[in-house]
């Protein structure tokens, strides 16, 4: 008995070449958070640059004056501020520097390579930021309240405006570090496998 | 075709995957962190030197919450070497489980926020203590040191402890982060 083997000839269909490269898979909902991404960082450059230009350009003279007691005030007599500024206006130049890798985040957002490298660096960053935020704001703290035990007065009570000056300063610093806590965290969302 | 049974594809099995090396080097640089931490508390909070000559008046003594930098120093890291022992408990369970994903972005998460926290207690320390020492002519702030040696001594060296923390901090999220990239 022979055996036949029917195969159905699916002829009106025209035989086309069979796609060599898989087209890429729908981002879903990483491809939101790559985006969110990209958009935070754009808010933490402009906290970050807008510290140290708020800090470098505080600077204040008082209107009296002797020929012997200094009475000016500027961020660059505290090496701390200093410190602060060249910290933030690293930080800022990371930030603007890592907005490529963002958005290969967001056109491959299931890629690991370009996550990863920004979760690392932004860790690093992180750091910088935070260090530099953090002493900044003692030091804004003692010009603000002074110290009895230590016999540190407190200058706020004199240099009104560069008081003022230097606190938003800090504070838009530390926006920038919340910015960079949410950033590692949504990346490390992210970058899981499924 | 008969021979020696063998099944294809069997796998000779080193670790459960790869992820284990990473748990474990996790779970010990906790504990050092977690050392180093409550090291650092306690350093910063055992100062009290009392200059020999005092007058009825004036008080010559020097203790860590004369400061408020230094109080928040001590309070900061001894949050966060809490914070390390109790998530050794997380740590030992991605050691035995590695391929869970949920618990080590958690991980994560508490990692960022106590790195900010023990960044921003160590770097506000740092800048008190540079006071300290060096005085600021600008604000006719006096160097406090050039009085209170042994005090001076002591919170410097407090602070190596937390520094040491943080950069373990930064090692643990990236640990944290290749681990869940990779299961």
């Amino acid at each position: 008995m022979s055996t036949t083997i029917d195969i159905p000839e699916s002829s009106k269909v025209a035989k086309g070449k069979a796609v060599a490269v898989a087209p890429p898979r729908p981002g879903g909902w990483k491809k939101g958070v790559a985006i969110m991404d990209f958009i935070l960082r754009l808010g933490a450059i402009a906290a970050a640059l807008g510290a140290a230009a708020t800090m470098g350009t505080s600077d204040q003279t008082l209107p009296f004056f002797t020929q012997f007691f200094q009475f000016e005030a500027s961020y660059d007599s505290f090496t701390t501020f200093q410190f602060f500024v060249i910290t933030m206006a690293l930080v800022g130049g990371y930030l603007v520097l890592s907005l490529p890798f963002s958005v290969v985040a967001i056109i491959r957002p299931h890629a690991v390579g370009p996550r990863l490298f920004l979760i690392i660096l932004d860790t690093v960053f992180l750091t910088l930021a935070t260090a530099s935020a953090a002493s900044a704001a003692a030091i804004v703290y003692l010009a603000h309240n002074g110290d009895q035990d230590t016999n540190w007065l407190a200058i706020c009570n004199q240099f009104g405006d560069f008081c003022a000056q230097t606190s938003s300063a800090v504070v838009s610093s530390f926006v920038a570090v919340v910015v960079f806590v949410l950033l590692i965290v949504m990346s490390a969302l992210a970058i899981g496998k499924p | 075709m008969k021979g020696s049974s063998m099944e294809v594809g069997e796998v000779s099995k080193k670790g459960a995957s790869p992820t284990r090396g990473l748990s474990i080097m996790d779970f010990v640089l906790r504990i050092l962190a977690a050392v180093a931490t409550l090291g650092a508390a306690l350093a910063m909070a055992t100062t009290n030197e009392t200059l020999p000559f005092a007058t009825q008046f004036i008080k010559f003594r020097a203790e860590f919450d004369d400061l408020p930098s230094l109080l928040f120093f001590v309070t900061g890291n001894s949050v966060v070497s809490g914070y390390l022992v109790l998530s050794l408990v997380l740590s030992v369970f991605h050691i035995v489980r590695s391929t869970a994903a949920k618990s080590r972005i958690l991980l994560v998460a508490f990692d960022t926020v106590m790195l900010g926290l023990v960044t921003a207690s160590a770097s506000a320390a740092t800048s008190i203590v540079y006071i300290a020492h060096h005085g600021n002519a600008g604000a006719n702030w006096f160097a406090i040191c050039q009085q209170y040696n042994n005090f001076c001594e002591r919170i410097s060296g407090s602070l190596i402890g937390s520094y040491i923390a943080v950069a373990i901090f930064t090692i643990l999220i990236i640990l944290s982060v290749v681990a869940i990239s990779r299961n």
